[in-house]
Parts: C-alpha cells; structure tokens; sequence
C-alpha cells in the first residue's frame, strides 16, 4: 500500500514540477508579449489553467500551502482574465515569483518534514496586498455595446470581456456559421479555430438550434477581427463555412442555449458566471512594460510546448535499449547461420532467402534503434525557458537591461544531458548578466546599444550539439587576467610571460580563481566557473571561451548528442580491449620510441612543438606482462586523449577501429574503481571497458605536479 | 546461457523423503576448492554457464571481471578467494569445463555473480540435519551458518548478506 501511495506521489511531484516549468514558459511568452504590447488572452488562459490544476492536483494530495497559493494566485489570474485588473509589470513580477515559490514548496513538500519556506508567507501576504489594492474599479453601466441581450445573457463574463475589449479596439464583428459532423467536431472545430487565429479571435460558438440533423450540427461562431470582410471569407470560407458580417447594430440574434450546454466549452471547473447584460468591466490594458529601450523580440523559440505527450520513465528506455543489444547479439547468430547455409551448394535458395530476411531484420533493428534514441532526445529549449527567467531576475537584480536572444531552440539533446546542462547554463548566463554586459551609462558612453544582448544559440554538427553564449558587454582583459593570476599565485610572472595567448582565458576555470574582492575588476567570468567546467566535461562536452575586450565574450559548449550510444575508438592492450569515447580522444599517431624523452622519471614526447606526457596503459592499469620490452624500445600507438586543455598520450599496442558502442556504468561494487567511465558490449559477447579518459588524465598528470598544473600550464617546461 | 536447476531439486525431494521435522531449507551445493559449499537456493537467481568474463583492472583481487548478462553489467567475484580459500587471480580465472556462476542478489540492489568450480544438486535439509556453527567452535566467519548433513555428503552452508556485505 505504501508503495502506492509513493508512486502516486512521485507521479504528483513529476506532473506539478511539469506544470510549472509550463506555466514558467507561457510567463516568459506572456512577458515578451507585453513588452511589444501585445495581448494573447489564450496565453493568460493557459497561466490561469496550469494554476487551476495545481490547485486541484495540490488539495488531492493534501498539499495544502501549495493549494492555498494556487487559490489566490488564481483569484488574480481570474481578475486578470477578466480585464478586471490590467496586466502590469507588477503583476508579471508577482507570477514569476509564483513560479519560484511553486519550486521551493515542491522541494520542501517532497521532503515532507521540511517546514514552509518563509519566502511563501512572504509572497502570499504580497499577493493578497496585491489583491487588496486592485480591487477592480466601480464598473460603469453607461457603456452600452448594440448586442442583443439573448446572446449577452449567454456569455460567460470572461468572453463577454473579450468581446468588449475587441470591439473597443475597433475589431469588426463577424458571424460564421458552419456545419460540423458530430463524429469530428472536435478536430474540425480546432481547425477552424487554428485558421481564424491568424486574423481575430473567436469570441464564443454556439449551436444554432436549426439546421443539421442526426449527423450534423450548426455552429454559429462568433469572432471579432481586424481584417476586412473579403479577406475573412477568403481565408474561412468553404462549403462548410459561411462567413457573414455582423453590423454593428446588430438584429437577429443567435438562439439562446441553456448555460448548461454552455459549460461543456469551458475549461473543467470554471463555473460560468452569468453577468447582468450590461455590466462592463475594464478593457485589458498593457500598461508601462515597455522598457526604455524596447525589448527586442526572441527568436526561434518555440514557445508553447504541444499537445499528445506521454511522460516515460528514462529507466524504461534503458531496458529498451539493452533488449535492442540482445536482438544485436541475436543478428549476429543468425548472419553466421546464413553465411554456413549459403556456401552450401545444395541450399542455395534457401541461403537467398535467408540473406534476405537477415537484412531486413538488420534495418528493423536499427531502425529500432535509432527510435530508442529519439524518444530520449527533447528540445533544448526546455533549459532556455529557464535561462529566460533567470535572466530576466538576474537583469532586474542588477539594474541592467538586457535582451535575451535565443535561436536554436528546437534542437534536440538526449535527456539525460540537459537535465545536467541546465546549472551550468544557468551560471553562465548570470555571469554574462553581471560581469559581462555593462550599465547602461557605460554602454552608451562607448558608444553601444543601451540594452545589452546576450545570444544564446543551440545547433548540431555531426554527432555534436554546440552551445554558443555569447554577450556583446565588456569582455575579458587578458593583462587583467594574468596579473590575478600571478598575484594570487596560481603562476609565476616567467610563467605568465610563457602562457600561450589561448591559454589564457582558460584562467577563468581554475579553482578559486576569482573572489568577491577581485571580481570586479577581473571585468569578467570567474566565480564557479571550475564547476561549470567540471559539469560539462562530465558529459563528455568540452568549453571554449573567447574574448575580445570591450566587444564581448563568447563561450561554446559542445556536446555529445547522446550519453546512451558514443562513438569510441576500440584499442588493445595486451590481451585486454578497451574502448576511448571519440569525444576525448585528440588524435592517434604511431609510436615511435626513438623521440620518448625521460623527464623527472616521466615519458614525454614533443608532439608539434608542445610535451606531451606519455602513460603506457599496460603499465597504469597493472596488466603489464613483464617479461615483453618496455615502452621506450616497443612501437604500438599512441592516442592523444584531452581534458580541457590538458593532454595526455596513452600508448597501446594497436588500434582496432571505430565503432559506435552503447555505454552502461559498472554496479555500485565496483564504484571505487577509478578510471572507467562504465562497459560495453563490443560484440560476440564480449565486453569491453570503457575509459574515463578526463579522470586518467587528471591522475597521471595531478601526479606529477600539484596545482598548478590544472591547466598544463607547464607544458611547455618538460 | 542459463539454465535453472529448479527441476532436480524436485526429483531429489521426491527420492529422499526425508522424514520433514521442522521448516525445510532448500540448498544449492556446489564444490569450491575440493570442499562442498551450500547457499540457500532461494538466494541463487540463476546459473551461468560461464560467458567471457572481461577483467576489470584496479579492482579488488577477488574481483574476476565483469560480464554481460541480457545488456546489464554484473560483477563475478571470485567465491573461493573471497572465502580465502585461493589467492585470487584477477584476469585469469580458474575457468574450467564445470565452472559457473550464480548469480545472486548483492547489496544496494546490485545483481552479482558468484563464480564457483562446480554445481552439484539442491539439498532440501530439515532442521535436525544442520549442525549450528557453535559445534566448530568460537572464531567461525559471520558468513558460515551451519553445517548440512545427508547421506554422508557434509555442506558448509553460507549466507549471502555478510558474504557480499563487508568488503
């Protein structure tokens, strides 16, 4: 029973955490609207609706401080429905906090025992302050609009506010009548909505009463529009629609239906309220959001998420993928089968036959494959919806005015790498936010926009995601770096001097590099970035910086599409296979013995122009056999492996190949042993260590110097 | 690959008969270094005809290797050397035509694979026929339960949880 109860509660806090990352997207797309002074009423419904089933879904599992804080969110996001309070910044600023405080309760809900965070009595006494002081104002009665009160009496308040707000902003009235097929309605009444959108909105749709029979009803739609009669016919009109113009005085009206039938179109639970016919509320207005220097629009971005979803468990997919591996297993047999059957004579046919479904089993069985994989990939625009709010606090904490650019949106990463991207992520674009991008007096004085622009742009190469952000502000001093770095002793000034100029920057991602008494003046990144550094390097991704001073600062991710199936380079050691994910592996060249020099009891070679180290793997990994020569007299081959800026060449005795493998970790027995990032299956059932070539290289190198050495800053002394 | 031993362990039952007084314990002897050595069988998931074993460097030395059972990884250990019995020689395995694993329930969830010389039979011993260790004295290792007795075959019976617990 209580396992029930748990799954029943993991299941609330996945659909809550997804409902609020849904309402976090539908804010940033509301707030952008307001900014171009815009209004989608559909926007604000769906903010309203994602409250409203965080209500529900709260009170059903007893969460109640979530539930009292859905409730007067709701109470506001209903005034705000309803025009009755405008959609101001302070009311944006409110939501987005909503949104913060929905995480912070989830958080604390999950641990049962955890008490309220004091920020939700905070932000819930703000809100009902808020509440307090927009009571909406006395209602004028003299306004009168010439719709016939049998079709106003039909009107919910909401719809009724929305036909006022249109005919206010001087929307003509039109009448669409169209005839639907009950067996389709739906999707057909969707579809006309997904046409109509372009040009107005649809205030209401009702039956007519007359017309259609068994099979068929008439709807009589009621939608306001801007564009003129022709166009509207032209875009709507078909055999099935009729479009008319309504004039402004208007006649006939349509056929009263009871307000039950009315109901059924409005979302679950919103009770509809019949107004007194004339009983206007205020038109919804934006009012100040436009920042002094115009919020540009973002780009690309899908911004709602869509429709027929089902949520997986990752773990389910993982099982998927090792059946997958076992029908691989189950191929092989059967491609060794045929090739005995069709080298004999006597069942040739047999043979064809059997080559023929072999192959077809071979693309199924890919083609099974590479569906696995898509279903874990998502958009990585599910991260940039947070980046947005985060920016968007991150601006107003800093005083800054910042326009937030992202392209790219749609492009698709396995899940289990966004999930770990979204820190790091979140680190950098603050810190472009307040390192980076300058106060507006600054800019202007050197002569850039007022509002500064971080660009964050998300594409595949390859079998690659690259991640650029990117911010036009101050950028990185190069003499500024190298003074921190001398004075808090992470270098000396010979070795200041010696650093390659691309190294330099890569000062950033050192430990400690920056503190809060030397990041102002470092005019840049620094604080955390050894984390950021360490996070995507774990994924197998590496980060590049690039800067120019007073221009800006450019930073690129780039990442393996997926963790479940990396390419790696199969190489042999002795009698042992091991696999080095492609992502660190540099390049490979012959080993020759002759160029090895001895430094301080090391192997070194110079490979164009910088030391390179060398570790014989045998040797590392204790599976040397003695009694064979040593490495400095023994050819094989070398492959150069990189953790961020540090190199490393592992000699092994020869190279089998590429080839794509599907990694799995080693069970929790065998969780102290460093070196591996986990096993694949390679083939005829064997199985093959998979290196962790970042952790080799932070072994064999953090054993040679202490330090300093996080870079190879001292590449160029062996 | 695998094949469950559950359908002797009934013929045995039927053809002992032993007389049931008290609870009956089914036992999975197998032969470890000359001796015969008992697990309940109720902890023994499946047997393995023993697959590649793929060593795995820098890991205990009773550790032989890892193997790929339906895609998921699982760690052999060497059962013989985890009980002292035979210094262990990661890599290299005392792999005969007999050997096999058991694979069987570790801790935190993980499945691992117990590699043994040779599987014998399933023992179904009543109470009367399991000495308690008490009788070999004091010192005896947590993971030794009992000593089983039938029809002059002596069982060193072990228990898994303190077996793969302390490491």
């Amino acid at each position: 029973m209580a396992d029930i109860t748990d799954k029943a509660r993991e299941e609330f806090f996945s659909e809550a955490q997804e409902i609020v990352e849904g309402l976090s997207r539908d804010l940033l797309a509301l707030d952008d609207a307001a900014r171009k002074n815009e209004s989608d009423p559909d926007l604000v419904n769906d903010v309203f609706r994602a409250v409203h089933t965080l209500k529900g879904l709260s009170g059903l599992f007893g969460a109640t401080r979530m539930s009292t804080l859905s409730h007067d969110l709701e109470e506001v996001l209903d005034d705000l429905r309803l025009g009755k309070i405008p959609l101001s910044r302070e009311v944006l600023d409110l939501l987005f906090r909503a949104v913060d405080v929905y995480g912070q309760l989830l958080l604390a809900e999950r641990s049962m025992d955890r008490p309220t965070p004091p920020e939700v009595d905070a932000f819930l006494g703000e809100l009902a302050a808020f509440a307090r002081r927009s009571v909406a104002p006395a209602s004028r009665s003299d306004e009168v609009y010439e719709l016939d009160a049998g079709l106003l009496a039909v009107l919910t308040e909401y719809e009724e506010h929305r036909l006022r707000t249109n005919i206010q902003n001087g929307f003509s009235l039109y009448r669409i009548r169209a005839k639907f097929n009950l067996l389709t309605i739906d999707d057909e009444l969707e579809r006309l909505k997904a046409t109509a959108k372009p040009f107005g909105e649809i205030i209401t749709y009702l039956p007519t009463g007359d017309g259609g029979d068994a099979e068929t009803i008439d709807l009589e739609v009621l939608m306001a529009s801007k564009s003129p009669f022709e166009r509207l016919v032209e875009a709507l009109g078909t055999g099935q629609v009729r479009v008319e113009e309504v004039p402004r005085r208007l006649a006939g009206a349509p056929t009263p239906v009871p307000p039950e039938e009315v109901d059924l179109r409005l979302p679950s639970g919103l009770a509809p309220s019949i107004p007194a016919p004339v009983a206007p509320g205020r038109p919804s207005e934006i009012d100040g959001l436009r920042p002094p220097g115009q919020g540009g629009p973002r780009e690309g971005l899908s911004l709602r998420s869509v429709s027929q979803t089902v949520r997986v468990d990752i773990r389910k997919l993982d099982r998927l993928m090792n059946i997958v591996g076992e029908l691989a297993i189950v191929r092989s047999s059967l491609s060794r089968i045929t090739e005995r059957v069709r080298s004999n004579p006597g069942l040739r046919e047999l043979g064809f036959e059997l080559h023929r479904l072999h192959r077809g089993f071979e693309r199924h069985l890919a083609e099974m494959q590479d569906g696995i994989l898509e279903v874990r990939m998502v958009p990585i625009g599910q991260i940039f919806d947070k980046l947005g709010r985060v920016a968007r606090q991150a601006t107003r904490e800093a005083g800054k005015q910042v326009n937030l650019v992202i392209t790219g949106a749609e492009t698709e990463v396995d899940k289990l790498i966004v999930e770990e991207l979204s820190d790091p992520l979140m680190h950098m674009v603050r810190n472009a936010i307040d390192h980076g991008i300058e106060h507006k007096e600054d800019r202007l004085a050197v002569g850039k926009p007022e509002v500064g622009t971080i660009a964050i742009n998300a594409f595949q190469k390859g079998s690659h995601v690259l991640i650029e952000i990117e911010d036009d502000g101050r950028g990185m001093d190069r003499a500024v770096l190298l003074d921190t770095a001398i004075r808090r002793g992470f270098l000396s000034e010979a070795e200041a001097r010696e650093l390659p100029q691309r190294d330099v920057f890569g000062l950033i991602f050192l430990p400690g590099f920056t503190t809060k008494a030397t990041a102002d003046m470092l005019a840049g990144r620094g604080v955390g970035m050894d984390i950021v550094k360490t996070n995507i390097s774990r994924l197998g991704g590496v980060i590049d910086v690039q800067s120019e001073k007073g221009i800006g600062t450019k930073m690129t991710i780039t990442l393996p599409i997926t963790l479940a199936i990396l390419s790696a380079l199969i190489v042999h050691v002795e009698d042992h296979t091991f696999a080095v994910p492609l992502s660190s592996v540099q390049e490979a060249l012959v080993h020759d013995p002759s160029v090895v020099r001895v430094v301080d009891g090391r192997d070194v070679m110079t490979l164009r122009g910088a030391s390179l180290p060398l570790v014989r793997l045998a040797k590392l990994f204790g599976v040397a056999d003695d009694s064979r020569p040593s490495t400095r007299s023994r050819a094989g081959f070398i492959v150069v492996v990189a953790a961020g800026t540090r190199r490393l060449g592992v000699v092994v005795d020869y190279l089998e190949g590429q080839q794509d493998i599907v990694i799995k970790p080693l069970g929790p027995s065998l969780a102290s042993v460093r070196g591996f990032a986990g096993a694949a299956q390679l083939g005829d059932q064997r199985v093959g260590l998979v290196l962790d070539a970042p952790a080799l290289v932070e072994e064999v190198l953090a054993g040679a110097e202490v330090g300093k050495t996080t870079l190879g800053l001292r590449r160029d002394v062996a | 690959m695998a094949d469950l031993v559950r359908a002797p362990a009934k013929q045995l039952g039927r053809r002992a008969h032993a007389p049931a007084r008290g609870p009956v314990v089914e036992h999975l002897a197998f032969k470890l270094v000359g001796e015969t050595y008992g697990l309940p069988l109720a902890d023994v998931r499946e047997i393995l005809t023993s697959p590649p074993v793929t060593l795995v460097p820098r890991a205990a030395k009773e550790v032989v290797g890892i193997v790929s059972v339906r895609g998921q990884l699982v760690t052999v250990l060497d059962l013989a050397a985890r009980l002292g019995l035979r210094e262990g020689t990661p890599g290299n395995p005392p792999l005969g035509r007999k050997t096999r694993i058991l694979l069987v329930p570790g801790p935190l969830g993980e499945v691992m694979g117990l590699l043994v010389d040779e599987v014998l039979s399933v023992y179904r011993l009543a109470e009367p026929e399991i000495e308690p260790v008490g009788v070999l004295g004091g010192n005896v290792a947590e993971y030794v339960t009992g000593i089983g007795r039938r029809d002059g075959v002596v069982l060193i019976l072990l228990a898994l949880a303190p077996l793969l617990g302390q490491r």
